[in-house]
């Protein structure tokens, strides 16, 4: 089996966690798929749109379509909220242009989070991934609500050899970090990722998978302030550890 | 951005109080809301669904059926008014007061007068207004507005609520809960018997029928819409279903989602005022149908939010809600809003003005809890953004003011300067490699980022630094493949839950229902009725009972009363202690009583008095609502009420207390 398909890597993902992008790369091409990079690609819009700013969600939106539609196989997001993005918001960002909404909706079509791709589509669960210890597993809310996807994630740690998987208490209770929000209502954020780090303490697991970089890079922001020793990790960095160590 | 809005927020997260409280609503609630759907006869998803198409069918052919109400009402006799703003509905209901020469209103619950303010344009007339629902009468007590809208007192504790009435009410200290409720209930007994006027919200209006349905747990809802001689009912326009069995669904839905009740203990189905030859039921019948920006706002993109049903089940998911609690959801300029929360980020810009409430849509992760819980499932999060796009299009159209408003000018430059650099992946590249050494100069010994407070993110966490080499630069040496061809397959659609089946006899479910309420089953033969309702009378040496007519209770049953010295009258008396009806129906699946009003069936028999005491027939005893609601009689009646346990309250911590304004007591002889 041998499936191209098209990584669209997410912009949070390219710049601050170049590594969490090999690691989906790895997992992918284990998974039996022929991994391809449009190098063209930037962000989604996704800030800007969760901002009420559309005029300047828009180009980004264009050019994501532009960058993927004359492309081949399914379209790849190793981001909860930017694949939701481009299959629910890009149709509502779109809803009053006739001929771009087409064009989104076919991108919308061919999209998929990367446990849905890997659990859904390609029908793989056991990727042969190793895992000393314990881990817990933090439902991000576009994941979960938005894109219905969490047997998916939660079956491919339950096959991670060597991993003790416990259940994180208020699993799907939101990290706090909802993009522009975390930024303009800093006070409630933190309250919230307050709660969100006790429950991960609360789970006596020392990482915390997540299936959103966004939430990662909340998480541990928050776990470094404080000192805490426990960190969030991307649910590829799992599945692509092959070897007993990490 | 607003600083009112900043402060209210620190104000809220710096309250130990309010927090506790409202970590015990969200709780609380959240469990009772899952066992509550655990017991529905059909998966909550397939009903949410049904439900949110009835609704959606209402917003879009609103005209023909509020046309169809508005007729049906008047048939019935029902006085209808439409008000187009808050002023017009202040003015209708001051003029309706002015000519009763009115100078006491009691109220029950109504979020529409919380609204349009007519407590205090009501009061400025001379007018004294009573809330009667525990919790407003708190928080009125304390002249606040209320914090939620199903639990008004949310935010205040025991301790709080006892201090509110010593100072006010000039009692003993006490942090007893049932204690405090009987105060309530002895003060606002009087205070029933003597108003001239009830007002009252409405749930649901039924567009096929004219029906008025209102439901409340304590019994104040009835007691305002029976006992004074002139009701007014405020309703929203948008709250309207089209039929019965459309009201039967919703019914399944709003207090399973408000409170985690299969039904509340009090659903009124109001037709009509007093017919000719009945004791009680208001006498003259108003309903004010409010618009106040509704009909603009379903026009607009937000129409969806019309669906609404007001259970509040959003409020209580939001983890937002959780933390700064329903009084920080004000507009930039202090204007207040009835309505909190997720649906109220919507409704309050939709109705009020995005000038002034767009900002408060902008307080969400877009989490989607708040879509989660819907009973009508309303795309909240999506509503949301549509509120912040308005907003952002106002703040550019229009002053400097409204822009420092809704989107903060830092962050619309540099999401500006983000879109600039991220439209070219060459700018983008050469920006990754900036950020990179910039943050390897800012921060050289560590891969985290200290930023300061004000920047947001820095008030609570530290940012990791940009990698120098990104991943498009590294992706060459991962051995990338080519060529493909397109692939698509639908997902599955979501299992739907199991229907669930209770294979118990019908008698045996209601009973297992009510006592679980608090009431309590006597299952006898007929022949032993009158001793048994004759040896519980005595027991509690009550000598004087108000009954339903002879013909509307089993035969025989009234005179052999008579003969063990009990005596008994159809009218109502607020010194009798016992009321003694009969019932159209029992419904199984609840535990609920069905009574029809009547001339020879007053409504008070089962309000008025400390306890209830209600004979069914085992062959009456229904399966399910919709069944009840089919009944030819319940649609007929002025009123219709179906009952559920005794009357209760939770609106002090959230603490069950039976007895309030209804019954305190209930018993059901079950004959065979």
């Amino acid at each position: 089996m041998n499936l191209p398909v098209q990584l669209f890597v997410t912009c949070i993902i390219d710049t601050l966690y170049p590594d969490v992008g090999e690691a989906v790369v790895r997992v992918l091409q284990r998974a039996g798929a022929q991994v391809e990079f449009p190098s063209a690609q930037t962000c989604c819009g996704q800030p800007a749109y969760n901002a009420g700013l559309r005029d300047q969600a828009l180009p980004l939106a264009r050019r994501t379509i532009e960058v993927f539609e004359n492309t081949a196989g399914a379209v790849i997001v190793p981001s909860g909220s930017c694949a939701a993005m481009i299959r629910h918001g890009y149709l509502e960002l779109f809803a009053d242009d006739d001929r771009w909404l087409a064009r989104a909706r076919r991108l919308a079509e061919r999209t998929y989070e990367l446990t849905e791709f890997l659990v859904d589509h390609l029908g793989v669960v056991d990727l042969g991934a190793r895992w000393p210890g314990r881990l817990t597993y933090h439902a991000s809310c576009h994941l979960l609500r938005d894109l219905g996807v969490d047997r998916q994630p939660r079956a491919l740690l339950a096959a991670v050899q060597g991993a003790e998987l416990v259940e994180l208490p208020y699993a799907t209770d939101c990290c706090g970090f909802g993009g522009v929000f975390s930024v303009e209502h800093p006070e409630i954020s933190a309250a919230m990722l307050e709660r969100k780090i006790a429950s991960i303490e609360a789970s006596q697991s020392p990482v915390v998978v997540s299936c959103d970089a966004g939430c990662i890079t909340h998480m541990n922001g928050g776990l470094h302030r404080r000192g805490k020793t426990q960190r969030a990790v991307h649910i590829a960095e799992v599945l692509a550890n092959t070897e007993d160590k990490r | 951005m607003t600083d009112l809005f900043h402060s209210q927020i620190r104000a809220a997260l710096d309250n130990p109080v309010l927090q506790s409280a409202l970590d015990g609503n969200a709780e609380r609630r959240q469990r009772a809301f899952s066992q509550a759907f655990a017991s529905l006869p059909q998966g909550r998803q397939a009903l949410r669904q049904r439900a949110h198409a009835v609704r959606a069918e209402v917003i879009a052919h609103l005209d023909q059926y509020l046309a169809q109400f508005i007729a049906n009402l008047q048939a019935n006799g029902v006085v209808v008014h439409q008000g187009e703003t808050a002023d017009q509905v202040v003015q209708i209901v001051s003029d309706i007061a002015q000519n009763a020469g009115a100078r006491l209103v009691v109220k029950s619950k109504s979020m529409v007068s919380e609204e349009v303010h007519l407590n205090h344009a009501l009061e400025a007339l001379g007018v004294r207004v009573v809330e009667t629902d525990l919790g407003e009468y708190i928080v009125q007590l304390r002249s606040e507005p209320p914090a939620h809208i199903i639990t008004p007192a949310v935010h205040l504790t025991r301790a709080q609520v006892a201090q509110t009435f010593v100072e006010k009410l000039g009692i003993a200290y006490t942090e007893d809960i049932p204690t405090l409720t009987r105060i309530a209930r002895q003060l606002l007994r009087q205070v029933f018997l003597d108003a001239d006027i009830g007002i009252s919200g409405v749930n649901f209006g039924v567009a096929e029928s004219g029906t008025l349905c209102i439901v409340t747990n304590e019994g104040n809802g009835r007691m305002c819409t029976t006992l004074p001689r002139l009701h007014i009912a405020l309703m929203g326009i948008e709250r309207l279903v089209p039929t019965l069995d459309d009201l039967a669904l919703m019914l399944y839905l709003l207090p399973r989602s408000a409170t985690g009740q299969k039904l509340s203990v009090y659903t009124s189905l109001i037709h009509s005022p007093r017919r000719p030859g009945e004791v009680d039921g208001s006498l003259e019948r108003h309903l004010i149908l409010v618009d106040n920006g509704r009909s603009a706002m379903r026009r607009s993109p937000l129409a969806e939010s019309l669906y609404c049903i007001r259970c509040g089940a959003c409020l209580n998911a939001c983890p937002v809600f959780r933390e700064i609690g329903g009084h920080a959801y004000q507009g930039v300029s202090g204007q207040y809003t009835p309505y909190p929360g997720p649906i109220g980020s919507v409704v309050s810009p939709g109705l009020f003005g995005v000038e002034e409430f767009g900002h408060l849509a902008r307080a969400s992760s877009l989490c989607g809890a708040c879509k989660d819980a819907c009973p009508v499932d309303i795309d909240l999060p999506k509503l949301l953004l549509c509120v912040r796009a308005e907003g952002a299009n106002l703040a550019h159209a229009s002053s400097s003011a409204s822009r420092r408003l809704h989107v903060p000018a830092s962050l619309r430059l540099a999401l500006r300067l983000y879109t600039w650099l991220a439209s070219s992946p060459r700018r983008y590249a050469v920006a990754q490699r900036i950020g990179g050494g910039f943050g390897w100069l800012a921060s050289p010994f560590s891969r985290w980022l200290r930023l300061p407070a004000f920047t947001g993110w820095g008030y609570s966490k530290d940012f990791p630094l940009p990698n120098g080499r990104p991943f498009r630069d590294r992706f060459a040496a991962l051995h990338p493949a080519n060529h493909v061809d397109g692939n698509s397959e639908t997902l599955p659609p979501p299992a739907e839950s199991p229907h669930s089946s209770n294979s118990k006899p019908l008698a045996q479910q209601f009973s297992d229902e009510l006592a679980a309420l608090g009431g309590v089953v006597v299952h006898c033969s007929p022949e032993e009725l009158a001793g048994r309702i004759a040896q519980e009378l005595m027991r509690r040496e009550i000598r004087r009972v108000q009954t339903w007519d002879e013909s509307h209770l089993p035969a025989g049953l009234i005179s052999a009363l008579r003969e063990s010295g009990v005596q008994t009258q159809r009218e109502p008396d607020p010194q009798i202690r016992a009321g003694l009806t009969g019932a159209l129906a029992g419904v199984a699946e609840s535990g609920t009583l069905v009574l029809s009003g009547g001339a020879q069936q007053p409504l008070t028999a089962s309000l008025l008095p400390e306890i209830h005491l209600a004979v069914l027939r085992e062959a009456d005893i229904l399966p399910s609502l919709p069944q009840a609601l089919g009944l030819q009689s319940v649609r007929e009646a002025p009123t219709a009420v179906l009952i559920s346990g005794p009357s209760r309250t939770a609106d002090i911590e959230m603490t069950l207390t039976i007895g309030v304004h209804g019954p305190g007591e209930l018993l059901v002889y079950i004959c065979g």
